[in-house]
């Protein structure tokens, strides 16, 4: 079973803190470098999320197939969805593990929560944490397991930082401390800027550097 | 030494334990759309998990649990399957019918993960991995509950529990409910949880039924949804 186990990223961080627009972002990216990627996406009260993905990133860019674009329902539950018992994303996981061997990795996005959210190591082998510059520039000082833990802490919305007063330096400067020296990014999900970054950590530390499974197979 | 108590008292615990996990949590059965539809009371929620028991878990589920419960005892593999085929049709609500078999499917890898009799769970999960059957939720819980010597009738306890567990939840998490009318309507399906268990658990396999219309169109109006908080 674990020689079929596809790399899994986990998205995980506060409501409308840019973790949709971030995938939106990073599938295009991986998928010029000839990256496949499958979307889990769980939403708290909708399948918007699910649905925009699908329809931006397979039904008009054509980079996914639409049934690799799926949407879980957390039953107002998003943590536990992802940590206490992962076990329907899981089983979502397992279904396209099954299916679509071929797929390079599988991004998983978590409902908007609180900053104690986590991943569940069975669920996710890379840990993304996305916060935003509206919180204001205390938020990594505040810590959080989310902002403590992940494995990539990226800060969004930097272009609005000006108007909410948040100093960008602070933010760098907590986040090294509390993080002990694990890696922070700061982004701006709707231009993209940063999000290449984002992508040469997800393919050094969670692909280990591995080329395209279709492209070595061809 | 007290033999009122053993081992597999606490197993019955744990499988019983919401938070052991198979996703029941994210069910609603059909709450969530019928909440739509109609302000719910708290009668209203005792009343719909009672039709749902009567008409569809005890004759369908209950049935099947006891089918494939006594199909391990008697090392008869072919009859397991046939309870597994019998219930995936009969769930005709696709969402209904996935929900059930996801499940199944992550309660017989988490029990396998611990158990020491492993031989028919393997040879079910094999069976699932090649297509021959599902996993369906309460014939997973009837192979697991007997790897785990946890007894028939207890093992159906654990499926009703959870059923009503599962909408109580989900009535709470909607606000039809608070946290103290939960505990009373658990309180107050005692009777008919038993009822249930007795009357269907020694049910053979060709005589399981469930008939309700009214609730199968809420599972299907469920899945048309835009805006939901939960799977089914
Ligand atoms: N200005 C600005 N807006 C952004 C940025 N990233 C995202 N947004 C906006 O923030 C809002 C929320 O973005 P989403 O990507 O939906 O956030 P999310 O974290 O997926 O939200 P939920 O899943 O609902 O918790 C949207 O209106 C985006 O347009 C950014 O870098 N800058
Ligand atoms: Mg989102």
């Amino acid at each position: 079973m674990s020689s079929n186990r596809i790399p899994r990223v986990g998205i995980g961080g506060p409501v409308g803190s840019g973790k949709t627009m971030l995938i939106e972002q990073i599938v295009p990216i991986l998928s010029a470098k000839g990256y496949k990627a499958g979307i889990i996406s769980n939403d708290v009260v909708s399948k918007e999320d699910a649905d925009r993905m699908r329809q931006n990133l397979a039904t008009e860019k054509g980079l996914v197939p639409e049934e690799l674009v799926i949407g879980v329902a957390t039953g107002g539950c998003p943590h536990t969805a992802v940590r206490e018992d992962p076990s329907i994303n899981l089983s979502v996981v397992e279904e396209m593990e099954s299916k679509y061997n071929y797929l390079d990795l599988i991004l998983i996005e978590s409902g908007g929560d609180n900053i104690t959210t986590t991943f569940s190591p069975a669920l996710a082998d890379y840990f993304i944490y996305i916060i935003d510059v509206t919180g204001g520039d205390k938020y990594p000082r505040k810590r959080g397991l989310g902002i403590e833990n992940c494995d990539l802490l990226l800060i969004n919305k930097i272009d609005i930082a000006p108007y909410v007063g948040a100093d960008l330096k602070i933010m760098e400067r907590d986040a090294k401390i509390v993080r002990n020296k694990k890696p922070t990014v700061f982004v701006n999900s709707k231009t993209g800027q940063g999000v290449d970054i984002v992508v040469s950590y997800i393919i050094r530390d969670l692909l280990f550097e591995a080329s395209p499974k279709t492209l070595v197979n061809n | 030494m007290d033999t009122d108590i053993d081992r597999v008292d606490i197993s019955l615990l744990q499988m019983s334990d919401s938070f052991f996990p198979t996703g029941l949590y994210a069910t609603s059965n059909g709450l969530e759309s019928l909440s739509q539809i109609k302000k719910l009371k708290r009668k209203d929620i005792s009343r719909f998990i009672t039709i749902h028991l009567r008409q569809v878990i005890g004759p369908s589920d209950c049935t099947a649990l006891g089918n494939a419960y006594e199909s391990c005892r008697k090392r008869d593999f072919a009859s397991l399957l046939t309870a597994d085929k019998s219930l995936y049709f009969m769930r005709m609500v696709e969402e209904t019918r996935s929900a059930s078999v996801r499940s199944g499917n992550q309660l017989l890898k988490c029990v396998s993960s611990f158990t020491k009799y492993k031989k028919v769970l393997r040879d079910y999960q094999n069976a699932i991995r090649n297509g021959n059957a599902t996993g369906v939720y309460p014939v997973s819980l009837g192979v697991a509950t007997w790897s785990l010597d946890i007894p028939k009738n207890k093992a159906g306890l654990i499926l009703f529990y959870g059923f009503a567990v599962s909408v109580i939840g989900a009535a709470l998490r909607l606000g039809i409910l608070e946290h103290l009318e939960r505990q009373q309507i658990i309180h107050e399906l005692r009777p008919v949880i038993l009822e249930s268990i007795m009357k269907n658990i020694e049910r053979p396999i060709s005589n399981m039924w469930q008939f309700a219309p009214g609730l199968d169109i809420l599972q299907m109006k469920h899945e048309m949804m835009d805006s939901k908080m939960f799977i089914t």
